[in-house]
């Protein structure tokens, strides 16, 4: 079995609005982990979601750091 | 505008169940409880996997399908007030051997693979039969297609992803392949065999095809999960129709376990029942 990968998820209610960042699944490959965000937060009417990978992220600053 | 053309009633549709012709009435009736039936039993299969999936990702899938499922099957059980039903009693007064499931749904799954082949195979059948209803002349049946289906698009994606990701290594393929052949049988099977019921339903065009179509539409939907098991085609070949019972749309007779038919008309939760 492949490994665990954490995808962030994104959706919007309205054509137009920002993407808001609402949660994250884990699953071991892209198309399972599209299923699981899209039954992880159905109790809204989303126009549209997105999913992307943790790891994909690129940080260009983090003020945290000290 | 399509949209609304599509929806729009022709003069040849039936909105009620009095319209139809002699004979259809029973046909449209047995039809919807036996699509009923199939879904209510599918909810509690994917509902009796929520704690045990493999992952709490997969469990809350499961959820969400299982009030897919229910909420499908409540739609069904109430169109049937219009064929005159006591719709009360099909959902809390009946015992397991009046149920008319996919006869694949009379017990639940002991393994993940199980649950996947009724995922795949089982709510597959069902909505193949409703992708054909969505072009039906019975407009209650036939408007209520399109948001179902659009549930369905992600159970139907939740099959495939996990067959996949079975696909992978040989004991999980196996596993999926086995439980796949073991379900394909009654799932092929329900679309029935060609009887003078299937006849007055396609005169009427309250299907727009037959169940040699309708069976041909079902491989063609398995055949992307078949082909990464590697598995050969579809059952497509006639079913072994000898014991046929067209009324429960099953061979060789069986009833859901009545534990599930309890919980299903819920019997322990009786005295909050509200109309």
């Amino acid at each position: 079995m492949p490994y665990e990968t954490v995808y962030e998820v994104f959706a919007r209610k309205n054509r137009g609005e920002p993407l808001r960042h609402i949660g994250n699944v884990n699953s071991a490959t892209d198309d399972l982990a599209r299923v699981y965000a899209y039954n992880t937060y159905d109790e809204e009417k989303w126009f549209d979601m997105f999913i992307v990978r943790r790891e994909q992220f690129l940080e260009v600053f983090n003020r945290g750091d000290g | 505008m399509a949209e609304l053309e599509t929806h729009a009633t022709n003069a040849s549709d039936y909105a009620h169940p009095d319209a139809l012709p002699p004979g259809v009435r029973d046909d449209v009736r047995d039809l919807i409880l036996s699509m009923a039936d199939s879904k209510r039993l599918l909810g509690m299969r994917y509902a009796e996997w929520v704690l045990g999936a493999p992952e709490i990702e997969a469990g809350i899938a499961c959820a969400s399908m299982a009030q897919d499922e229910w909420g499908h099957a409540r739609l069904l059980y109430a169109l049937l007030k219009d064929f005159g039903e006591d719709v009360d009693a099909l959902e809390h007064g009946r015992d397991p051997a009046g149920y008319r499931n996919i006869a694949a749904l009379d017990r639940e799954p002991d393994t993940w693979a199980g649950l996947l082949a009724l995922n795949a195979a089982v709510d597959g059948a069902l909505t193949t039969a409703f992708e054909a209803l969505s072009e039906s002349t019975y407009e209650p049946l036939r408007t209520r297609c399109a948001k179902l289906l659009d549930e369905e698009k992600f159970h139907a994606a939740h099959a495939l992803a996990w067959a996949r990701r079975y696909a992978g290594a040989e004991d999980s393929r196996a596993a999926l392949a086995g439980a796949l052949k073991e379900v394909m049988p009654s799932a092929f099977a329900w679309f029935g065999p060609a009887d003078d019921a299937e006849s007055r339903l396609l005169d009427a065009r309250i299907v727009p095809g037959d169940r040699e179509a309708a069976r041909g539409r079902l491989s063609a939907r398995l055949e992307p999960i078949l082909e990464l098991l590697g598995i050969g085609a579809p059952v497509l070949a006639e079913p072994d129709w000898a014991g046929w019972d067209p009324a429960r749309r099953r061979t060789g007779g069986g009833a859901p376990d009545a534990a599930t038919v309890e919980r299903i008309r819920g019997d322990r939760n009786r005295e909050f029942l509200m109309d």
